[in-house]
């Protein structure tokens, strides 16, 4: 029967089953799942953690707590409860430089620290970036349309136990005088894993 | 060896997708929310005891991890992230005896037939508020026992090559490389349950610092570190 099908139509259906018996059984409820996609909407996303880059770049005391005591550094801001909750229990910022470029990679898995930045994107999950990046950091970033100049570092780093890191992206020049809203809008999940740098919009 | 524990390095592969959505079926986020379900109805969790879910199995994210790393290697790569996760959960669910599968394929045949039929409703709403606590509070591995550390920042060490386990958090391309401690994590971290490998206990972790070159000789890039955490019972002196 499911060769017949199309691949993604019998996942949707096989999903739809399994929720379906897991809520009749009593294992989950009726809103389980749509409670927790909302979550991941509205409470613990990239927002958080852009917030957090765009107040270490105009607060220099602040960025130093930050990359010395993360979870301390963010409970001192004004989120929600939970950011040292699930995949933020223990959380380290890792800084780019002029000097030092870092990527964040986990080999093995899909380790992300949801609450700074919800959940991973499909490229951080595809086993091709998994395996490439360790090895071949600099061509990896030039296909993603990033350039890191030969006199730069790369640090690349793998998260194989139980930290979850995220990057400090460098300010991006001609955002002097920009307020902290202004900053956190222009940082994207994929600077803040050294994926990208931040850009300003032109 | 599990080809699965050698991701990273591994040649001959195409670029790299940049695709940014999180989610890129629709369905593959119910697949997501009812793992999330799972770990905070986790058995092994104080706070579950008095909560009426029919769930009463151990569920963490190294029960998913084992299942994915059980997979025949080239399924393993034949499949998508979510493709793997609703493969390894519908199949816990069958083989724990939560659901049958012939009710689990009834269903899925109804749902083919009529996509747009709806949910069920309802159920327990103290269900739903420990999910949710679990998601803000987490299940944090590190545990208040002091371990003091073998190793201290700058200590050289050597990746141990300990035998391929069902399901293990040391990557491949590290075993028998040496590296240099950059950091000492504060406190203890326990895992799950053990592996089998050396990792489970409270113990200590390390960001060890490597030259990609000592790991790939020139088959990597020029000015490349890797860092990696690794759990102490993965690291030996050099001898």
């Amino acid at each position: 029967m499911t060769e017949n099908i199309d691949r993604e139509t019998y996942s949707a259906a096989r999903v739809r089953a399994l929720e379906s018996l897991l809520i009749e059984k009593g294992i989950i409820t009726g809103e389980t799942v749509d409670k927790v996609i909302e979550f991941f909407e509205k409470d613990m996303g990239p927002f958080n953690g852009a917030k957090i880059v765009a107040k270490a770049w105009v607060d220099p005391a602040f960025k130093q707590r930050l990359l010395e005591d993360t979870p301390s550094a963010i409970a001192e801001m004004n989120f929600p409860r939970g950011m040292a909750g699930a995949e933020g229990e223990h959380m380290k910022a890792v800084e780019n430089t002029p000097a030092v470029h870092n990527l964040i990679v986990c080999t093995m898995c899909s380790c992300y620290p949801w609450p700074v930045l919800g959940l991973p994107p499909y490229w951080f999950k595809d086993p091709t970036f998994r395996a490439r990046a360790i090895r071949e950091p600099r061509k990896v970033l030039q296909e993603f349309g990033l350039e890191i100049p030969e006199s730069t570092q790369v640090a690349v780093w793998d998260t194989s136990a139980q930290i979850r890191w995220f990057v400090l992206p460098e300010r991006p020049a001609g955002t002097e005088g920009w307020t902290e809203e202004q900053l956190a809008a222009i940082v994207t999940p994929e600077a803040m894993q050294g994926a990208a740098k931040v850009k300003v919009p032109a | 060896m599990k080809l699965q524990h050698y991701i990273g390095g591994l040649e001959g592969l195409e670029p790299s997708s940049f695709e940014k959505r999180v989610f890129v079926q629709p369905w593959e986020e119910r697949i997501f929310g009812i793992h999330v379900a799972m770990m905070g109805l986790s058995n092994h969790l104080a706070a579950v005891k008095t909560v009426p879910t029919q769930f009463k199995s151990f569920w963490t994210w190294g029960h998913l991890r084992k299942g994915a790393e059980g997979l025949n290697p080239f399924d393993y790569f034949k499949y998508r992230y979510y493709e793997k996760w609703l493969g390894g959960i519908s199949g816990f669910f069958v083989e724990s005896g939560y659901v049958s599968p012939e009710e689990l394929d009834a269903k899925t045949t109804a749902y083919l037939e009529n996509p747009a039929a709806p949910l069920p409703q309802g159920g327990e709403p103290t269900i739903d508020e420990q999910v949710m606590e679990y998601l803000r509070v987490g299940d944090s591995p590190k545990v208040d026992v002091a371990v003091p550390p073998k190793f201290k920042v700058g200590d050289v060490v050597t990746v141990k090559n300990p035998a391929p386990v069902a399901h293990c958090k040391l990557p491949g391309y590290l075993r028998t490389k040496q590296g240099v401690v950059d950091e000492v994590y504060e406190g203890a971290y326990n895992y799950y349950f053990p592996t089998g490998d050396g990792v489970g206990d409270p113990m200590p972790i390390y960001n060890v610092k490597f030259d990609s070159h000592d790991i790939w000789s020139n088959l990597t890039e020029p000015k490349t570190w890797i860092y990696v955490q690794i759990f102490e019972g993965y690291l030996e002196d050099p001898a």
